[in-house]
């Protein structure tokens, strides 16, 4: 696995090409947009999407946790796609093996109830602000902090020569602000035009490779 | 009453009239009248429609004699069109009948544009003759007790089945007449077709190979003698005409005096964005004509498109500006000219086109033919001699498409469930299912009761349930629901529906489009130009403007080839470029000076000479072969020649196909000698290549996305009814992917690449390609620079192929090193 480290304030984060983000000194896993009991959901309202695919998810994030051993695990939003199906069963059994304290910043799609996070040890809150970092599902801009969220699932498209592209999953990195990729298995991605300022790292494989960036767009920001 | 009787009441109709029956018109009732199924084929405007309409009246008037003061109730008779815009005319024929007949029989017409309040009278009283699309009788067949509802109709006739041939709406067809066989005892079925190069297996589809109907089915062919006359329109100045484009709009002046001198002239375009730009065009040329002219196409919505059509009868408009949707059924007499710009890519369809002018029975019928770039011309002069030779294409049936069974399944599942026995005879017998095997029949029965096919572990997935006595059935609502709304969706794309902020259907486009819009774009649609406001709930909000703007919708039209025998008439066409200009047709004269340049840098080959060009722009390397063999077998030796070239060394390229020969665009330079040292045009092996090479294209991919729309696993939601299913959206592309990776022998991910295979890459023909290029010399001309052979390819951005033997990381890696060049 080829991580990148970087550097934000005083800190130190490291991503990993599976879309993890690692925060050093608080030894703390981002993980966004996982979007478990999707398959599940589309395969209750009769479109059979392969049941294998569900266990994927777990795995990935079975090998993150194995890499870095956080102490904490955010779920940046996003982290199961409907209400309560069967694949909500395979999440609690997967919980009682992490060793980590489990936090979920709520996200668009999280429509089950904190009590029901909440019997499973895990805190429900809309965001979290932490020395001078502002984690959110949405993205965010407030004066003096820098904000790490998901929500837009990130890509990013590459051309080459003899009309050659490829669109890779990516973080996208601004001057106050840090998109998460969409960790999730069964995911869509949404294409980002890089912009003044912005730093592209892209997921390939086992490798995070920092894309250079040519043409520079007017200045930019990404809220919604 | 018998059977001279009978026949006496529509002799004595048509004399009323000033007319007389034509032989294929008395062939068809008398073969009606004793029972036996059929194929008519005749052409639009022929009078086919009173072929049938009438036995269908004088059977009900024989079997009650009492017809004029009695009225039986209940459906008697169904015809299908595939295009609901022809409902009306097919209509006020069927009305004509019945009402000077004296019969009290009703008609009525049942497609996605009748009103549900009108739906559910039909319900509660079936008229006695419906007029109706392919997927609204799968919507029959998806209410319940349609048995009741169809136990006395005696007549199915399927009207331009030509145009369902070789398409899943085709398959829609075969499946419910399968099912109609069964549940009404006295059904005589009939389909009208035009000219095709397979009119008898077209019978054989329609009526099932080897079944009773089959057996008892006469084919009636018209016959009638007409008169057609293509003449190209070639500009003066050869030398500015353009090597490469699609719209044709340089030659907009010739157009003028043409629709002058006639009544009513049809242009008919090759795609919706072209239809527009034509229109507005003409308009912002020859602003007199305001008023005069309209335009005609499948997006705009059904009140201007009735409107335009009666405009058309009335003789009100001088021009109609067109797409396919006017190709087809309703006879527009005062139409005198009709224009085709650019390659109509068919022999069949210019035909149909050329018909629709001088569309009375004798009437000469002339046809304009506008080529949108200069190579075109050629093609103009080869459609002369195919229209003369008749030389139309085959339509390919489509066999085992198991998406199309999943959702009958479902639709019998839905109204009345259905049990698997009785199902499988009745399918074994339709042409498409011939060749299914218990095994496959059994896990398409798993698949829909589990979505896989063993039970498993967290699973609650939920389709069609099986009951105590083995009737497959679904009982739950919201999957009902949701499978009607889809049994329309039969070519899968999201539409949306255009609306003005204010309310006002304008008509429906691809949401492909509209996701490229900010708001505040300005695009042409309807003739109009809007302004992009918003998009909610499947619905793109605009506002009229008077910007100006070069942004037309694109519709992504199905495309198509040429077939082999018209291939053959392009080569020998372009061949004559060598000869003395005496012998020369003038198309082919005009085009001297594009010759002449062809030749300045390559050649212009010679029948026993295949063409390979070589050159390099700053898109990369280029490297042009000229088989000259329609599109369909260019894609298929493109995919071939460049996965054989892939396993010398890793290498990535993109693919561009025309009728006239390929591309394939890397950025690597290929040894075009290593190539010919290789023998890699062989047809050793050429099968297993050839499917080998579908794992590294996109074909397969592209194929999958209908699929698996019809087979249900992607919803695209409905323009129109505003219902949201975002939770329930995904992309066939994402499913693609974890197919592939979790279930690669699933029946359905399967089908994307046999339906690729066997339609899109035709193999036979392919393999004749190669054993005719066996025979040739091979001249690679390295250029110094794009050739005008060469333009047309390597100027087409749109419809391009991938296929790369490289790994990602790669091909990435030089993506960054360009980057990251100062």
């Amino acid at each position: 696995m080829n991580t990148h480290a970087l550097k934000i304030q005083t800190q130190t984060f490291t991503l990993h090409p599976s879309g993890v983000l690692f925060w050093q000194e608080k030894s703390m896993l981002l993980i966004s947009d996982v979007h478990l009991g999707k398959v599940s959901h589309f395969r209750k309202f009769g479109a059979a999407v392969p049941q294998k695919a569900v266990q994927k998810n777990f795995d990935l994030m079975n090998e993150a946790i194995d890499f870095f051993k956080p102490l904490h695990l955010i779920f940046m939003g996003d982290l199961f796609h409907s209400a309560v199906n069967k694949e909500w069963q395979l999440f609690e059994k997967w919980t009682t093996k992490v060793e980590a304290n489990i936090i979920l910043v709520v996200g668009n799609h999280d429509v089950i109830s904190p009590v029901t996070y909440e019997d499973l040890g895990i805190k429900v809150v809309s965001e979290i602000q932490m020395e001078g970092f502002l984690l959110t599902h949405h993205p965010e801009e407030r004066d003096g902090f820098f904000n790490f969220c998901g929500h837009v699932h990130p890509s990013i498209r590459m051309v080459g020569l003899g009309r050659q592209s490829a669109r890779l999953r990516c973080f996208f990195k601004l001057k106050n602000q840090l998109l998460l990729p969409a960790f999730g298995e069964f995911t869509g991605s949404h294409t980002l035009e890089p912009v003044e300022g912005s730093e592209v790292f892209a997921l390939l494989g086992d490798t995070i490779l920092p894309v250079p960036i040519k043409e520079k767009k007017r200045k930019g920001r990404y809220s919604k | 009453m018998n059977r001279d009787e009978l026949y006496k009441i529509a002799q004595a109709w048509f004399q009323q009239q000033d007319w007389k029956p034509f032989k294929f018109q008395k062939d068809t009732w008398k073969a009606f009248l004793q029972g036996k199924h059929g194929l008519l084929n005749a052409p639009t405007g022929s009078g086919k429609t009173y072929a049938l309409w009438f036995p269908i009246v004088l059977n009900y008037i024989k079997n009650n004699p009492e017809y004029k003061t009695k009225h039986k109730k209940g459906l008697k008779a169904v015809w299908i069109t595939p295009l609901r815009a022809l409902s009306q005319e097919i209509r006020q024929s069927a009305e004509r009948v019945t009402a000077d007949l004296g019969t009290q029989m009703t008609v009525g017409i049942r497609t996605g544009d009748t009103s549900t309040k009108e739906r559910s009278r039909m319900k509660k009283q079936m008229p006695d003759l419906l007029i109706t699309t392919p997927e609204s009788l799968q919507l029959l067949l998806a209410s319940k007790g349609y048995d009741k509802v169809f136990k006395d109709c005696a007549a199915i006739v399927v009207d331009e089945w030509h145009e369902l041939l070789g398409t899943k709406r085709g398959i829609q067809m075969e499946l419910a007449l399968s099912r109609l066989k069964t549940v009404s005892k006295n059904l005589r079925i009939w389909g009208i077709s035009a000219t095709i190069g397979n009119l008898e297996q077209a019978r054989e589809v329609l009526l099932g190979p080897t079944t009773p109907a089959f057996e008892n089915s006469v084919m009636i062919k018209a016959n009638l003698s007409k008169k057609i006359t293509v003449r190209s329109i070639i500009p003066e100045k050869m030398e500015t005409f353009p090597w490469r484009g699609h719209l044709g709009l340089h030659l907009l002046e010739y157009v003028v005096p043409i629709i002058n001198n006639s009544k009513t002239t049809l242009l008919f375009t090759n795609t919706r964005s072209q239809c527009e730009i034509w229109f507005q065009k003409i308009l912002e040329k020859h602003p007199e004509y305001a008023g005069e002219i309209a335009m005609h196409h499948g997006s705009i919505n059904k009140e201007t498109r009735n409107w335009v059509e009666q405009a058309i009868r009335n003789e009100s408009l001088k021009a109609v500006v067109c797409t396919s949707s006017l190709d087809l059924g309703v006879d527009f007499a005062p139409v005198e000219t009709v224009v085709q710009i650019g390659g109509p890519k068919g022999v069949a369809r210019f035909l149909q086109r050329a018909g629709r002018s001088g569309h009375r029975p004798g009437k000469e019928s002339v046809i304009y033919f506008l080529p949108t770039h200069a190579i075109e011309l050629i093609e103009a002069s080869a459609l002369q001699k195919a229209v003369k030779q008749n030389a139309v294409e085959d339509r390919l049936p489509y066999l085992n498409s198991f998406d199309v069974l999943l959702q009958y399944l479902t639709t019998l599942a839905v109204s009345d469930g259905f049990y698997p026995d009785e199902i499988f005879r009745e399918i074994k017998h339709t042409f498409c299912y011939q060749a299914i095997s218990e095994d496959q029949w059994q896990w398409l029965l798993n698949f829909l009761v589990m979505g896989s096919q063993s039970l498993q572990t967290y699973d609650e997935y939920k389709k069609v349930e099986v009951e105590d006595d083995g009737k497959f059935k679904v009982n739950n609502r919201g999957i009902a629901m949701r499978h009607r709304l889809q049994i329309g969706t039969i070519v899968g794309d999201a539409n949306l529906s255009v609306r003005y902020q204010k309310g006002g259907y304008i008509g429906s486009i691809e949401e492909f489009f509209v996701s490229k819009l900010n708001r505040g774009d300005v695009f042409t649609f309807a003739g109009r130009n809007l302004e992009f406001i918003r998009i909610k709930e499947m619905q793109v909000h605009v506002k009229k403007s008077s910007k100006k703007t070069n942004k037309v919708p694109s519709w992504m039209g199905g495309r198509l080839s040429l077939s082999a025998q018209m291939s053959e008439l392009l080569r020998e066409e372009l061949y004559t470029a060598r000869l003395d200009k005496s012998q020369q047709s003038v198309e082919i004269r005009s085009l001297s000076h594009l010759f002449e340049r062809q030749r300045k840098e390559s050649i212009v080959p010679s029948p026993d000479e295949l063409l390979i060009e070589t050159f390099r722009t700053r898109d990369g390397f280029h490297h042009m072969i000229y088989p000259f063999e329609g599109r369909f077998v260019h894609e298929a030796m493109g995919s071939l020649l460049g996965y054989r070239i892939s396993l010398l060394s890793p290498i990535t390229f993109s693919l561009a196909f025309n009728d006239y020969g390929f591309e394939l665009l890397s950025d690597q330079k290929i040894d075009i000698q290593q190539v010919l040292d290789n023998n890699l045009f062989t047809t050793d092996y050429m099968l297993d290549d050839l499917q080998k090479s579908l794992n590294s294209t996109e074909m397969a991919r592209r194929k999958f996305r209908d699929i698996a729309v019809i087979s249900g696993m992607v919803f695209t939601g409905y323009p129109n009814k505003g219902i949201k299913m975002k939770h329930l959206q995904s992309n066939s592309q994402l499913l693609f992917d974890v197919f592939r990776d979790y279930e690669p022998d699933n029946l359905l991910f399967q089908q994307a690449f046999r339906e690729t295979f066997e339609h899109q890459l035709e193999e036979g023909r392919l393999r004749l390609a190669l054993e005719r290029i066996a025979t040739q010399e091979i001249v690679w001309k390295p250029c110094e620079k794009p050739t005008p052979f060469s333009f047309p390819l390597i100027t087409d951005r749109m419809s391009r192929e991938k296929l790369s033997s490289e790994k990602l990381a790669d091909r990435i890696k030089r993506m960054v090193a360009i980057l990251s060049r100062k």
